[in-house]
């Protein structure tokens, strides 16, 4: 089964994570990269990525012609997705279980940050819908 | 530079769409697998996929006792990551012109969705600070 496990975060975290000492950055990294090489060693990691930050983010619409309408204006309350892991494994639980691993990275002053980790079935396929 | 394009939908939304006529939800389908061969042809496809429902998701934060500690209660405003295609393009325009095609999927009654559609950069690096 896979599943998509998401970081997500407002604006305002995002520049508080900015602000963390070079230290506390390193720590967190090198904890995300530590993680990522267990899951490839236990053959649960399927990908992983980081995105771009929310000023970069546009929400695209499509116009009267087709055409792209591109807004990059969000309400301070907007979750943005960060990164993510897409891994495979047994159990929801197995899941849930890696979930709180990545939810324990480190945070400032190495402490764990606990940050919430929403936690996502993949689909198969369309057909899997429940339609 | 690869871009992340990220439909979204509240658990209303999702509700809405499940209502949709059989007609309206093969076309809509057709439209997307349609969209995608063709990103495929032009070499811009990386990835796509489709995420279960809603009624699926859970909030992981941190453990106790060696247990996650999960939730599955969210907002009626919460924004669930429905679906998302990844596309290697050379100018962000392109991307924002690939979301615009996501946007116009047809709908019931073929009308398009016009559905926002996120576009996100991927980071060149997966933790690189701006």
């Amino acid at each position: 089964m896979k599943y998509i496990l998401m970081m997500n975060a407002t604006k305002a975290s995002f520049d508080m994570y900015a602000k963390w000492s070079k230290e506390d950055l390193q720590r967190n990294v090198a904890f995300m990269r530590a993680f990522s090489k267990e899951l490839k060693d236990s053959g649960e990691f399927v990908a992983t990525e980081g995105l771009g930050w929310p000023n970069e983010a546009k929400l695209v619409s499509a116009g009267k012609n087709g055409e792209a309408i591109t807004d990059g204006v969000f309400p301070e309350s907007k979750e943005f997705l960060a990164g993510y892991w897409i891994i495979d494994v047994e159990s929801p639980e197995q899941a849930y279980k890696i979930a709180a691993r990545a939810s324990q990275a480190p945070g400032p002053g190495g402490k764990p940050a606990n940050m919430p980790i929403e936690v996502r079935r993949v689909l198969s396929g369309h057909a899997d819908l429940g339609l | 530079m690869k871009y992340i394009l990220l439909m979204t939908g509240t658990r209303a939304g999702v509700d809405t769409y499940r209502a949709w006529n059989k007609n309206d939800i093969d076309t809509h389908i057709a439209g997307l697998k349609n969209l995608v061969e063709r990103l495929r042809e032009s070499g811009e496809y990386i990835a796509d996929q489709a995420l279960t429902g809603p009624e699926e998701a859970k909030v992981v934060r941190g453990q106790k006792k060696d247990m996650p500690i999960t939730d599955g209660i969210f907002p009626e405003s919460k924004e669930f990551l429905l679906g998302y295609w990844i596309v290697d393009v050379s100018i962000p325009e392109r991307a924002y012109a690939i979301a615009a095609q996501l946007s116009t999927m047809p709908g019931p009654g073929g009308v398009p969705t016009n559905m926002p559609i996120e576009v996100r950069q991927f980071a060149s690096h997966p933790l690189k600070l701006s």
